[in-house]
């Protein structure tokens, strides 16, 4: 449908027409804003990684340790619960950042995608709450529940599938929004969801947090012994996240390649044109040297604390590079379409302009003329909103005052009717609401008025 | 929203959802986070003080509670009403996001040290034990303080949106005055009047859960009950005064909705009903505290309960008036709860929402005699859905029921009238209007031939 180099994006709403909170300081603060976003994203993907990959190792070791009846796989288990309390609350809290700038950079992009993804966009929130507090549960009944296991790996089974349950609704939304060219009116999130390129990338995200989760217990099993603490529950760290890092990440290469090509045309090319592979480059260099060293120490359990730091060092500079990749991605697909936005809004805006200030100058509602021909009824009634409902002659929502006047009620009457109807009077017509708005005076001049309508 | 994809909530609509999500944040933000965490690091340095270590373990346990509240629900209900909000009013909140994008972010920052010290106080309540007590409590300070400063800045976010005051340099193009946007007239008597009532109600939340984690120790629970019973006491005056300033700001149109917005206008007819109510729910809460500080171990768990139903009773009314007295507006005077801005409704009277209805099918964007049902029932969801559902929560059919296409039309044309001041008036041309009024009839007739069905 669309020409690579110059895509058309046939639906697309407004933007908002306030400036972007700079204060005129856009070549000071866009970076920032760039910059912010790369950077707090990162922090919030970091904490999501060890959340999914801490709570399901915890169920899993939790599971091994009742198998082999053995205490050590149990306590690796419950020291796992801590970094899932903290990351649950560090990367819903830094999750925050990003959603803020991105809602105030790519507003109705982001906004529009939500749209198209609701309802379930909202089980990020809902299913969020009920996973963390079964998580709460797991991890605040583990000695209560120590002669339980089968129902306390179950609660915590339950928690870890929920937490992973949230990603493909988080991807659907983060894709649609970065691929305007292929919103329809019908759009919806059962299709976005099972699209490859967001199949893709959530293939790549899930194996992308275990493989960081396998760092962070890599770190943890060699923090825990460099302390000299609980050696045996350090040991199965150390083991357990080298495994848990080499084998993602190898497929990791494989599967990034193909979702990095699901992209439409024209953000790929122009991704290369503003020379962001360059980053991709760095990140699979750097990971091949943390790959490299944790090969080299797989079945040494004592792991040098110098050599776990470096390889930790290696993948935070292929995290760092692949938030920019990623980033670069985003800018490359909006920038046409944020360009054909702006226009369009400020074809509207103009319009707006127009048209309110000549309405400005038009005389508001009844003319003077006009108004100098009505009774004092008949402005009453307008000025009540009687006529929302009224007219003199005719029946529109409610009876014709003439109607009303045909009843023969006194003045004083119609005063009570007019605060409290009584439809049992008028079958067949929508009950009147109670008109509690009318001043008891101007009440007084409208019944006075309906009962002299001939 | 005329330009904004559609999404339609089934039976709850959109207002049930976003309200369920709003009031569940208030009462936990207001009872566990800003007042909890101000009672308890209080109650925490007063039981350091008496040297009463029971007291101290009875402070973890509430202290529990309110850390499983706050993190697993509140703060998630918290980014949740920005995640309703920008489903169900794109423009609203985007546009309340270029206003106040500092001033958030600001609040991100210092939400940051909230959480951390939240962690800090809890997690090592415990590991520090009494010994390191002192030291413990610096971190519920430090956390007390932040959380309040959070709601500081919320606070002004939300009395912008209610008494924007003169926040706009420029109409074309927009140019918002960063500066009187947030000195806006409401902040402080809100934020002052929010502050007390939370340190209220957390101190009464404290009240129920102490009756229930002293079921075996009646010394400790008059000691307890008495201590919070009294914090209580103190926020009351300060809540009524920083009330009635808070109300004074609030513009005339909004304060004479404020009865329908309590009552809804169903029960509009009996405005004594609001006032019993909300004078009741108060009275109750002041006998049980009464109660509880005279003879804190004769009071029944029942009066502990029947006190916190009045006060989550008094926050959901609260925040009701305060929503709906904004109406018909989203942002007072700026623009009406459809999304349309007020500075719009003029070119769009000439020329349509269709025209710029991009997520509207092309097939429907010009009306015919054929489609105009269809169209009509688009332009429900641009600008009705907001409010009103179908046939579930506040449905349309049942404002509708008996009307004719021609009665239906009229009233479209005075929605914003001194009878339904609170509704934001139909924008478009007068052809759209019959489209609307041809979709809304169909329902009616629907009604009708499923009502002779049935019998």
């Amino acid at each position: 449908m669309n020409n690579p180099n110059n895509p058309i994006f046939p639906y697309l709403p407004h933007d908002i027409p306030l400036p972007l909170p700079t204060g005129g300081m856009d070549a000071l603060l866009i970076p920032v804003f760039h910059i912010l976003l790369v950077v707090s994203f990162l922090v919030h993907i970091i904490f999501i990684n060890v959340l999914l990959g801490s709570s399901v190792l915890s169920v899993i070791n939790n599971w091994i340790g009742h198998l082999k009846n053995d205490k050590n796989y149990d306590k690796v288990a419950y020291l796992l619960t801590t970094p899932v309390t903290i990351s649950e609350n560090m990367g819903a809290l830094w999750g925050v950042a990003p959603l803020l700038i991105v809602s105030v950079m790519y507003t109705a992009f982001f906004y529009s995608a939500s749209v198209m993804n609701s309802p379930q966009w909202l089980h990020i929130i809902w299913g969020n709450v009920v996973a963390f507090l079964i998580s709460y549960l797991y991890k605040f009944s583990w000695h209560k529940l120590e002669d339980h296991k089968a129902l306390h790996i179950t609660i915590g089974a339950i928690a870890a599938i929920l937490f992973l349950s949230l990603p493909p609704v988080f991807m659907s939304t983060v894709q649609l929004y970065v691929t305007p060219s292929t919103w329809t009116p019908n759009t919806h999130f059962w299709d976005v969801v099972s699209r490859p390129d967001v199949l893709f990338r959530l293939a790549h995200f899930y194996l992308g947090a275990f493989a960081v989760n396998g760092m962070f217990m890599l770190l943890y099993g060699v923090y825990k012994k460099s302390k000299g603490q609980d050696l045996e529950a350090a040991n199965i760290l150390i083991r357990q996240g080298k495994a848990w890092f080499l084998v993602p990440t190898v497929l990791n290469l494989f599967v990034g390649t193909l979702a990095f090509f699901q992209f439409p045309n024209y953000g790929i090319e122009s991704f290369y044109s503003k020379g962001f592979e360059v980053f991709i480059i760095i990140a699979v260099i750097s990971v091949l040297g943390a790959i490299a060293i944790l090969l080299k120490e797989f079945f040494n359990d004592n792991i040098s604390p110098k050599h776990a730091y470096l390889a930790a060092g290696l993948l935070l500079v292929t995290l760092i590079s692949m938030g920019i990749t990623r980033h670069g991605m985003r800018v490359s697909l909006l920038e046409p379409a944020i360009a054909q936005m702006q226009k369009q809004t400020q074809e509207y805006l103009a319009a707006v302009e127009k048209d309110y200030k000549e309405a400005k100058t038009k005389p508001v509602g009844i003319s003077v003329a006009e108004a100098a021909n009505l009774s004092e009824g008949e402005k009453l009634v307008a000025k009540n909103g009687c006529t929302a409902c009224h007219a003199v002659d005719t029946k529109i929502v409610g009876p014709a005052f003439k109607e009303v006047a045909k009843k023969g009620y006194t003045p004083d009457r119609i005063v009570k009717l007019i605060y409290q109807p009584e439809p049992s009077n008028w079958p067949g017509y929508t009950p009147m609401p109670p008109m509690a708005n009318v001043p008891k005076d101007e009440a007084e001049k409208i019944a006075k008025w309906i009962t002299e309508l001939k | 929203m005329f330009d904004y994809p559609i999404f339609e909530m089934p039976v709850l609509g959109h207002r049930l959802i976003f309200a369920i999500d709003a009031i569940l944040h208030v009462l936990i933000s207001h009872g566990a986070a800003v007042g909890g965490s101000i009672v308890l690091a209080l109650t925490q340095w007063y039981a350091i003080k008496t040297n009463d270590q029971k007291l101290y373990d009875l402070t973890y346990k509430i202290l529990f509670v309110m850390f499983i509240a706050a993190t697993a629900i509140g703060a998630l209900a918290g980014i949740g009403i920005w995640i309703h909000a920008n489903i169900i009013d794109p423009p609203a909140i985007g546009s309340l996001l270029r206003v106040f994008f500092w001033k958030w972010f600001t609040e991100w920052i210092v939400f940051n040290v909230e959480l951390i010290f939240l962690l800090a106080w809890f997690l090592t309540w415990k590991t520090y034990g009494w010994e390191k007590r002192t030291q413990n409590l610096k971190f519920g300070i430090v956390y007390a303080v932040s959380s309040w400063l959070t709601m500081v800045i919320i606070t002004a976010i939300l009395g912008f949106m209610l008494t924007p005051g003169n926040w706009l340099k420029s109409d074309f193009p927009a140019q918002p005055d960063y500066v009187a946007s947030l000195f806006n007239p409401g902040w402080i008597p809100s934020l002052m009047f929010r502050t007390f009532f939370a340190i209220g109600f957390a101190a009464a939340i404290s009240m129920y859960w102490t009756w229930w984690f002293t079921r075996n120790d009646l010394a400790l629970r008059e000691k307890a009950e008495r201590w919070f019973g009294r914090i209580v006491l103190a926020t009351i005056p300060m809540t009524i005064i920083f009330g009635l300033w808070y109300y004074a700001q609030i513009p005339q149109e909004a304060k004479s909705l404020m009865f329908v917005a309590g009552l809804t206008t169903k029960y509009i007819g009996h405005k004594e009903m609001l006032i019993i109510a909300l004078l009741g729910a108060f009275a109750l809460i002041l006998v049980a505290v009464f109660a509880f500080y005279l003879k804190p171990k004769a009071v029944p768990f029942a009066l502990a309960s029947l006190m916190m139903v009045s006060y989550v009773f008094l926050v959901a009314e609260f925040e009701r008036i305060r929503e709906f007295v904004r109406k018909p507006y989203i942002i007072y005077g700026y623009m009406y709860a459809h999304g349309i801005r007020n500075s719009d409704v003029a070119h769009l009277n000439n020329v349509g929402v269709l025209k710029y209805a991009s997520f509207v099918p092309q097939q429907y964007r010009t009306i015919t005699e054929e489609n105009k049902v269809k169209v009509g029932e688009y332009l429900f969801k641009l600008e009705c859905r907001v409010c009103h559902s179908v046939d579930g929560v506040n449905a349309i059919t049942k404002k509708v029921k008996g009307l004719d296409e021609n009665a239906i039309y009229h009233r479209i044309g005075a929605l914003n009238s001194p009878a339904t001041p609170f509704m934001p008036p139909f924008v478009g041309t007068d052809e759209e209007r019959k489209a609307l009024a041809a979709y809304l009839a169909t329902l009616v007739e629907q009604k009708q031939t499923q009502t002779a069905v049935n019998k």
